[in-house]
C-alpha cells in the first residue's frame, strides 16, 4: 500500500485515490490504471506527492527534460535557418524559435542574434509529436523579462528538481547569495541556467554553490538551515 | 541527418567565460592546470569486469574469452580486441548501434595504447599452435560522459585486463578440455607494462595546456594531446588532434608531466587489485551493489563551507574545501608550496592536496561589490533582455544599424528586500 511521500518505481499501482467530485489531476509521473478503476500506475520513479484537494505527482531526480507548454525556459541557439532559430533546450528535439517572435521585430527589423547565443524563451507549444515551439514576447507582443541574454554570463546545467526548488521562492538560497553579492539569473525549468556577476570569482562561486545545492536536494531544511546561519 | 542535428553546441557565454578565466589561470572546476580528477576504481563480481570513474565520467569495462583459431599470419599468439562503444546513456547525442567517428577514434587510441605497445603477453594465450588460442576481448562501455572519456577508458580497459582470469585448458591431445573455475584455479593474464593514455586539452595554439579536460574544455579547445606511457616513461603513443602546432620542447614538457601521471594512475591500478583479491581471498562480499551502498554512507561536504567562501569573518575557513589554488600558476601545488607564505598544503592522498590558510584571522573572501552599502538586495530575477535590431535589407531607405536603448525601458526587475 503506498502513501503520500513514499518512493515509488515505474509500474506501481496508488489506490485509495482522493478526488474531487469525481476528478483527480495527474501530473508527471502518473498515469491511469487501466486494468483496474479508480487507481494509478506511476510511470517515473520517485516520491509521491499529492496536494489538496485532487492532485497527484511524482517528485523524481530527473535530468531529461519534457518540454511542457507555458514553461519557461533557457536554451542555446543551435543554427539559423531562414527566419527560424533551432534552440537547444535540453530537449529530444530542438525547439523553434522565430525571428519575430521578439518584441519589436518585424520582417525587416530582425533582432540580432548568433548561432551559440543562449535566450530565455517560453513554450508557446509542446506536443508529443509536435516540435516544441518557444517564443520571446507574451500575449501583448512584449518582451518582458525574456529575450537574449548577454554573453557574459555564464550557462550551466542543473538538475530538474534543483531548477525546480531554486524557483520556489521560499528558496533562501538565492536570497542569502544576494546579501553576499550582486548577480544575475535566469533559470529555465529545462534545468539550464545563466548567471552572470561583476566578477568571475564570484560567477566561480555560483556555479559551485549549485554544484553543492545539488547534492541536497533532498534536505531542503539543511539549505535553510545553513542559509538562516549565515544571513 | 539524425547526428546533425544533435550535436552538441556550446554556447558563446561558456565559450567566453572559460577563456577569460583561463586567462586568469583559473578553471572553472577550481583544479589547477595540472590538476586530475579523482580516479575511482572498483570491479564487480565476475573476473575482469572493472568500473572506473574520473570525476563525472564512468566507464564501465568486461573482458571475456573465447577459444578461436590464430590468425594465420601469427599462428602461436592469442587475439586481443578491444571494443569501446559510446551509447546515448553517456550523453544524448551518441548514437546507439552506429560507429561514430569520435568512437573509431578512441577505439585506436586505446587499441595503440594497449595493443600495439604490447602490454599484453599474447603468446601465454596459445593453446596449441596453429590449432587453438585465446582471444580475449574488452568491451568497454561507457556510462557519462563528462570529458577525458580516452583516459578513463584506458585505465579501465587495463584494470579490467589485470583483473580477469581465464580458465584452465588441458589438452589429450585430440580434445580440448576448459575446466571450470571450481575445478581449477583459473589463470591470470600476463602483463609486460602497464601503459594508460593522458590527455590534455590545448588553447590558444599551446599558451594553456590542461591536464584531464572536462565535456566543456574539451569542447572549446583547440586540440587535444595524447599520450599512452607506462610508468617507468615508456611513450606507447602520442596522437594530437585538432588545430594547434606545438613546439617539441612543450610536446616533450607535457610528455614527462603525463609520464609523472601514469605513474601515480598505474600505482593506483595495482592498489585496486591487489585490495580485490585480499576481497577475495577473505570471501567478502564481492559486487557494484556493495560498493554503491558504501558511498551513500560518505558523508556530503558541507554547504556552509561553500556558501561562507563569501563571509568576511572566515570562522570556517579552515575546512579543507577552500578553493585557493585560484591564483596559482600552472605549477603543480604541491612544488609551488614556497609561492604561498600565508598558507600551507595538505595532502589528500590520491595525487590531490589541499590548500590550507595558516591564517583564520585573515578573511579569505570579500563582500564585493560596493553596491551594497545599505544592506539591501539586489535581487534581479531575469537578465535585461538587450535586443540589437538590424536592418537586414539592405535595399531599404535606411540601412543604418538601429539600437534600441534596453536602459529606456527598465526591463531589469529589481526587488528590494531586507
Amino acid at each position: 500500500m503506498l502513501k503520500v511521500g513514499d518512493f515509488t518505481l515505474p509500474g506501481d499501482i496508488i489506490e485509495n485515490i482522493k478526488s474531487l467530485r469525481g476528478v483527480t489531476v495527474l501530473g508527471p509521473g502518473l498515469r491511469q490504471n487501466e486494468e483496474k478503476p479508480n487507481t494509478l500506475c506511476v510511470t517515473i520513479a520517485g516520491t509521491l506527492s499529492f496536494k489538496e484537494p485532487n492532485t497527484y505527482w511524482i517528485e523524481g531526480n530527473r535530468k531529461h527534460y519534457v518540454p511542457k507548454k507555458g514553461d519557461l525556459v533557457v536554451g542555446v541557439v543551435v543554427k539559423k535557418a531562414g527566419d527560424i532559430l533551432r534552440t537547444d533546450i535540453g530537449s529530444a528535439e530542438f525547439a523553434s524559435l522565430s525571428m519575430l517572435a521578439f518584441e519589436g521585430a518585424t520582417k525587416k527589423l530582425k533582432p540580432d542574434v548568433q548561432v551559440g547565443d543562449v535566450v530565455y524563451a517560453k513554450l508557446l507549444n509542446a506536443h508529443r509529436e509536435m516540435e516544441p515551439e518557444l517564443v520571446c514576447i507574451d500575449s501583448y507582443y512584449k518582451a518582458g523579462k525574456l529575450g537574449i541574454l548577454s554573453n557574459d554570463g555564464f550557462l550551466m546545467n542543473i538538475s530538474l528538481t534543483l531548477a525546480q526548488s531554486l524557483l520556489d521562492i521560499e528558496n533562501p538560497l538565492l536570497r542569502t547569495l544576494g546579501k553576499k553579492f550582486p548577480y544575475e539569473i535566469a533559470i529555465g525549468v529545462n534545468g539550464k541556467v545563466w548567471v552572470n556577476s561583476k566578477t568571475s570569482k564570484d560567477v566561480l562561486n555560483l556555479i559551485k554553490t549549485f554544484e553543492v545545492a545539488e547534492k541536497y536536494i533532498s534536505d531542503k531544511k539543511k539549505i535553510a538551515d545553513v542559509c538562516r546561519q549565515l544571513s | 541527418m539524425m547526428s546533425n542535428l544533435r550535436k552538441i553546441t556550446i554556447s558563446n557565454s561558456e565559450k567566453k567565460f572559460l577563456i577569460k578565466n583561463l586567462a586568469e589561470w583559473t578553471r572553472l572546476d577550481g583544479r589547477a592546470f595540472d590538476e586530475f580528477r579523482e580516479v575511482e576504481i572498483e570491479f564487480g563480481k565476475d573476473w575482469g569486469c572493472c568500473y572506473v570513474s574520473l570525476g563525472k565520467t564512468r566507464v564501465l569495462a568486461q573482458v571475456s574469452s573465447e577459444i578461436q583459431q590464430p590468425k594465420s599470419s601469427r599462428p602461436s599468439e592469442g587475439i586481443l580486441n578491444i571494443n569501446l562503444e559510446l551509447n546515448p546513456i553517456a550523453a544524448p547525442n551518441f548514437e546507439a548501434g552506429r560507429q561514430s567517428e569520435l568512437a573509431v577514434q578512441l577505439n585506436r587510441l586505446l587499441e595503440k595504447c594497449l595493443k600495439d605497445s604490447k602490454a599484453i603477453d599474447l603468446e601465454s594465450l596459445c593453446i596449441k599452435m596453429n590449432e587453438r588460442v585465446w582471444a580475449i576481448r574488452v568491451d568497454v562501455n561507457v556510462l557519462n560522459h563528462e570529458g577525458n572519456i580516452l583516459d578513463c577508458a584506458s585505465i579501465a580497459a587495463l584494470a579490467a585486463l589485470a583483473h580477469f582470469r581465464r580458465p584452465d585448458v588441458t589438452s589429450d591431445g585430440e580434445e580440448f578440455i576448459i575446466h571450470s573455475y571450481k575445478q581449477r584455479d583459473p589463470i591470470g593474464m600476463v602483463i609486460h607494462h602497464y601503459p594508460v593514455c593522458i590527455t590534455y586539452s590545448v588553447f590558444s595554439g599551446g599558451a594553456y595546456i590542461l591536464a584531464d579536460p572536462t565535456l566543456l574544455e574539451e569542447g572549446v579547445a583547440d586540440a587535444f594531446l595524447s599520450i599512452g606511457v607506462n610508468a617507468y616513461k615508456e611513450l606507447c603513443g602520442l596522437h594530437l588532434g585538432g588545430k594547434a602546432d606545438l613546439s617539441p620542447d612543450l610536446i616533450i614538457k607535457t610528455g614527462n608531466k603525463a609520464a609523472t601521471r601514469a605513474a601515480i594512475v598505474v600505482q593506483q591500478i595495482k592498489d585496486a587489485i591487489e585490495k580485490d583479491n585480499q576481497k577475495r581471498s577473505n570471501k567478502d562480499e564481492q559486487g557494484f551493489h556493495k560498493t554503491i551502498l558504501e558511498d551513500i554512507e560518505i558523508p556530503l561536504e558541507d554547504l556552509s563551507i561553500c556558501l561562507d567562501q563569501w563571509s568576511s569573518k572566515g570562522k570556517k575557513n579552515k575546512k579543507k574545501k577552500n578553493k585557493t589554488e585560484k591564483n596559482k600558476p600552472q605549477e603543480k601545488i604541491v612544488t609551488s608550496e614556497d609561492n604561498e607564505p600565508r598558507s600551507e598544503v595538505e595532502s589528500l592522498g590520491k595525487g590531490i592536496a589541499a590548500l590550507i590558510p595558516k591564517d583564520e584571522g585573515i578573511a579569505q573572501w570579500e563582500v564585493s561589490g560596493s553596491e551594497s552599502e545599505n544592506d539591501d538586495v539586489v535581487y534581479v530575477e531575469t537578465p535585461k533582455p538587450l535586443v540589437n535590431l538590424v536592418f537586414e535589407d539592405t535595399d531599404s531607405e535606411e540601412d543604418a544599424v538601429i539600437v534600441l536603448n534596453a536602459d529606456q525601458k527598465t526591463n531589469k526587475k529589481k526587488k528590494m528586500k531586507k
